[in-house]
């Protein structure tokens, strides 16, 4: 399985700048990977353009033993026609082990109680765990999570991290943009950081996360948790080209 | 609601006109007093009514021929095919086009009988559906399109369910809106050459140099009117609780 970017560029029709500027990355084992910046340094657009909504100017997006790439972001809305457990019903693949799928998930993600109500009716973090719900059903090797969960309380999105990370990592790429640099940090095997000073940016910085260095045995997990932090916000309000 | 609304409407107009007719001391002959005019629309109500009543009916049917027609070009036209913009050239540059200037050809080519009034009914209030209807059809939702277009299943019948639905009050305004629209067309077709209907009335009334029924047929038609734009509203509201809430 391999995922890679190849000297993408791209910018804005009307920019000063492209955004990109032949920009490399490639994840080549399955597992939990963060892309982590500053707002406004592109990760929504890299995203898009890994999941094939936009089109880079130059180079590309090579796969192997990939077919589905999905990207699901935080702003997303159901139909508002469909109460929400009708709606997650009518987008269950057609396997019948995904009907219990679909209950284990609704289960773990506390979604019981919102099943006969309409999306419209539910708190903003609410609406982002369905909406991710939805998305974990269906059929993926990659799956792009742009501030998916970013109105989910804190607790509740470590656990929904763990959850995603114990039934998905072992077989697909889970490619995850957060703000929240600690999660980032804490669940990603490697973090990739589009720094903020470039400009174009022509270079991700990569960072190994506490997923990979707790593995290596690692004591320390807090201490080095804060210097993983220090690291990367190094990293993100770097100047590279 | 509506129809007390218009009434009020309709009374300070006649009041309106009856203080014009004291402060320019115009004769019965040119504006009938008060009563006589309150007489003919109690009296004669029938020779109002029913005329009116077909209208509406004239009305409803090239409303709903309207909302059907706007509804297929608006969908055949949404996409940026080479088709679509042509149909969309078409639907624009045809709208230039006054239909009261038209309707003398309709009448020409299909004579002066139900056809040619539900024709004009239907293409006066056609226009501004389908630009509305063509707008919301071609508009995409991507909040809610998303997910279907990422999973494969974002096929017409979806894209355009979401594109109402989303848009549901806006196509509720503009259908309620329309529909008094119809009702001017069918009055309008009437007033040209059609032989039946509340337009035919007051063609003849004015003839006649008859105001008091000129005036009574107004009633009559803003009747209609309200109470067929109270049923659209209706059923807008009806839709909407049944589909959001």
């Amino acid at each position: 399985m391999e995922l890679a970017a190849q000297d993408i560029s791209f910018g804005y029709k009307g920019a000063e700048y492209p955004l990109f500027y032949k920009l490399n990355l490639k994840i080549d084992t399955p597992g939990f990977y963060s892309l982590f910046g500053f707002s406004g340094c592109g990760k929504s657009t890299l995203a898009k353009i890994i999941a094939g909504s936009l089109h880079p100017t130059h180079g590309k997006i090579a796969t192997q033993d990939i077919n589905t790439i999905l990207l699901c972001y935080n702003t997303e809305r159901l139909p508002g026609w469909l109460s929400i457990g009708r709606h997650l019903e009518s987008v269950l693949p057609k396997d019948s082990f995904l009907k219990d799928e679909l209950d284990n998930f609704i289960n773990t993600f506390g979604l019981k109680h919102l099943l006969n109500k309409k999306f419209f009716r539910l708190s903003m973090g609410q609406k982002n765990r369905v909406n991710l719900v939805r998305y974990l059903l269906q059929e993926f090797d990659v799956l792009i999570c742009d501030e998916a969960l970013a109105n989910v309380d804190e607790p509740s999105r470590n656990w929904i991290l763990s959850v995603i990370k114990d039934r998905f990592c072992s077989e697909k790429i889970i490619l995850y943009i957060s703000h929240n640099i600690e999660e980032v940090c804490f669940f990603s095997k490697k973090i990739f950081i589009l720094p903020s000073g470039g400009n174009p940016i022509g270079r991700l910085i990569e960072i190994e996360g506490m997923d990979g260095i707790k593995k290596n045995g690692h004591q320390d997990v807090e201490g080095h948790l804060q210097s993983l932090i220090l690291e990367v916000l190094k990293a993100a309000s770097s100047n590279q080209m | 609601m509506r129809l007390l609304q218009f009434i009020l409407i309709f009374l300070i107009f006649l009041f309106l006109i009856e203080a014009v007719k004291y402060l320019a001391d115009f004769s019965d002959y040119i504006i009938p007093p008060f009563n006589e005019i309150a007489t003919m629309i109690l009296t004669k109500w029938r020779d109002f009514l029913l005329p009116s009543m077909n209208t509406l009916f004239v009305a409803i049917g090239g409303h709903l021929l309207a909302i059907g027609l706007a509804a297929i070009v608006g969908f055949l036209a949404r996409g940026t095919s080479i088709f679509s913009n042509m149909i969309k050239t078409a639907a624009f540059n045809l709208q230039a086009y006054p239909i009261v200037a038209i309707a003398p050809l309709v009448f020409i080519f299909l004579g002066d009988g139900l056809t040619s009034r539900l024709l004009i009914a239907t293409l006066i209030c056609y226009f501004p559906l389908l630009l509305n209807f063509l707008g919301i059809f071609s508009e995409p939702v991507v909040e809610v399109e998303h997910f279907f277009k990422q999973t494969g299943r974002l096929d017409s019948g979806t894209e355009i369910i979401i594109r109402i639905f989303e848009n549901l009050d806006k196509m509720i305004t503009v259908v309620a809106g329309s529909a008094t629209l119809a009702m001017v067309g069918t009055i309008v077709a009437e007033f040209l050459a059609a032989t039946t209907g509340i337009g035919y009335v007051i063609r003849k009334a004015l003839y006649q140099n008859n105001l008091a029924a000129i005036l009574s047929s107004l009633l009559y038609i803003g009747l209609c009117s309200s109470l067929y734009l109270m049923t659209v509203e209706g059923l807008g509201r009806l839709l909407r609780k049944r589909l959001i809430l």
